[in-house]
């Protein structure tokens, strides 16, 4: 549909005002919230996603078209009362305590938000018990942690562990990210992925989710 | 930056105000921190955002300091903090052979934090995250300048031997534990400079660095980066520190 293709290509260039005024126009047309929010916002974001893993757009970019994606979003919200916004799944993230550093997360959880899943952000020094309190109430799929200082690190094993001790490493998968995180780190201590990036991240978090 | 005011023969002990002039970081760093390449063409929206960012700090930034020269003895019961350091820390070989230490403390000012705080919060990510890269690199650069101020002053009391040099460490890397900062801050009282430490031994406002600045023989500070934490880093800073005092 020739709207939807334009809020899709519109949020791709970042702009947040436009997006807002052709959502509330494809509103006004009556076509249901479900198709804005696939074929308009989440596949814009989609094309931006994979723009961004394969380094044809800078990070920026990247967030100028989220600011663009929320404003879509913010108008279709409503619309959703009664059926709940669909999800892909929902993802606690947070940066693990002892770490204050978090724009590598807070970038996970707007691309993770922008492919459709519902993001449980905990925010900064969160302790591992917190992680799997909240994956548990919140029924969460994946936790996903983050950290830039090599000292905090060993907080992510300590959260595979308490996975393990409440018998949820089947049913929680975990994915980690941040500097001093590497593939290697996550086989020694046991979490299921490492995303390079945030592109890397959602990718990952789709797999893990099996929505890939 | 202010004026040494130390008397001769006297520790070192001060506030200092930055001026934002010399800690500014390059527009080209910033862009490269936000992981655009040097030498790429950069769009128009990203330059504007640059400018923008750029902007807010000039005005919001109340970038300060605080130094303090403390012994090697006073250094040691800092630098156990809570004894939670990794076994093999690099600052353990290079400190004992130091011949000037001063603990440091330095910060952004709570607006700058606040502001990028608030940006996300409203959605302004792209903004939000601009002005986190500028903050963080001149907070990266007002450390360097309080070498140079170090430098400075020790060469200003004749305490600087020829082929001395000075260089930061920083708790929360290279295996020293962020926990060290609770000794740096008993002793260096930085709430005078606005900024406080949480149980967790993180700062607020958050764009603040805390560290030891180090003075000797530039032969210690360099060491193979071979060390187990070495492997998971991506930093390479030391690298280039390194590099930096070897061509001097």
């Amino acid at each position: 549909m020739e709207l939807l293709d334009r809020i899709s290509s519109t949020l791709q260039k970042g702009e947040d005002e436009q997006v807002a005024e052709l959502t509330k126009q494809a509103i006004d047309e009556n076509i249901p919230a479900q198709d804005i929010l696939d074929n308009g916002l989440i596949a814009g974001m989609n094309v931006i996603g994979e723009q961004f893993r394969k380094h044809e757009i800078f990070l920026p970019e990247v967030l100028l078209a989220a600011k663009a994606m929320y404003a879509g979003m913010d108008l279709l919200k409503p619309l959703f009362i009664k059926e709940k916004v669909p999800t892909q799944g929902k993802v606690v993230i947070g940066t693990v305590h002892g770490d204050l550093h978090d724009l590598g997360k807070n970038l996970v959880g707007i691309m993770l938000k922008g492919a459709g899943f519902d993001v449980i952000d905990l925010g900064k020094d969160v302790p591992a018990e917190k992680f799997v309190e909240a994956a548990k109430t919140e029924d969460a799929g994946v936790i996903g942690m983050s950290a830039l200082l090599t000292t905090t690190m060993p907080v992510m094993k300590k959260v595979v562990e308490l996975l393990k001790e409440n018998g949820l490493e089947d049913a929680v998968k975990t994915i980690i990210g941040g500097a001093p995180a590497s593939e290697d780190f996550a086989d020694e201590i046991g979490v299921n992925a490492y995303g390079f990036d945030a592109g890397k991240a959602v990718e990952l978090v789709k797999e893990l989710t099996g929505k890939k | 930056m202010a004026r040494i005011h130390s008397r001769k023969g006297y520790k070192l002990k001060q506030i200092i105000d930055f001026k934002i002039a010399e800690i500014n970081p390059d527009g080209r760093d910033v862009l490269l921190h936000q992981g655009i390449p040097k030498g790429v063409e950069v769009p128009e929206r990203i330059r504007v955002l640059l400018a923008e960012g750029v902007d807010i700090f000039r005005r919001t930034a109340q970038p300060k300091g605080v130094i303090e020269e403390v012994s090697l003895n006073q250094f040691e019961n800092t630098f156990v903090g809570e004894g939670k350091n990794i076994r093999d820390v690099i600052l353990e070989r290079i400190y004992p052979k130091s011949d000037h230490l001063a603990l440091y403390v330095l910060t952004m000012g709570e607006d700058v934090s606040s502001r990028i705080e608030k940006m996300f919060n409203e959605g302004d990510y792209a903004l939000g995250s601009m002005l986190d890269a500028v903050a963080s690199l001149a907070a990266d650069k007002a450390s360097e300048v309080f070498e140079e101020f170090y430098r400075d002053y020790l060469d200003s009391e004749e305490k600087l031997n020829p082929g001395e040099f000075v260089l930061s460490y920083s708790p929360g890397y290279c295996g020293w534990h962020i926990s060290g900062q609770k000794k740096l801050f008993d002793r260096l009282k930085p709430g005078l400079i606005g900024v406080t430490l949480n149980d967790s031994y993180l700062m607020t406002p958050l764009k603040s660095v805390s560290g030891v600045l180090v003075g000797g023989n530039k032969e210690i500070h360099i060491f193979d980066n071979n060390f187990e934490y070495c492997k998971e880093c991506k930093h390479e800073s030391c690298l280039d520190r390194m590099k930096r005092i070897q061509t001097i």
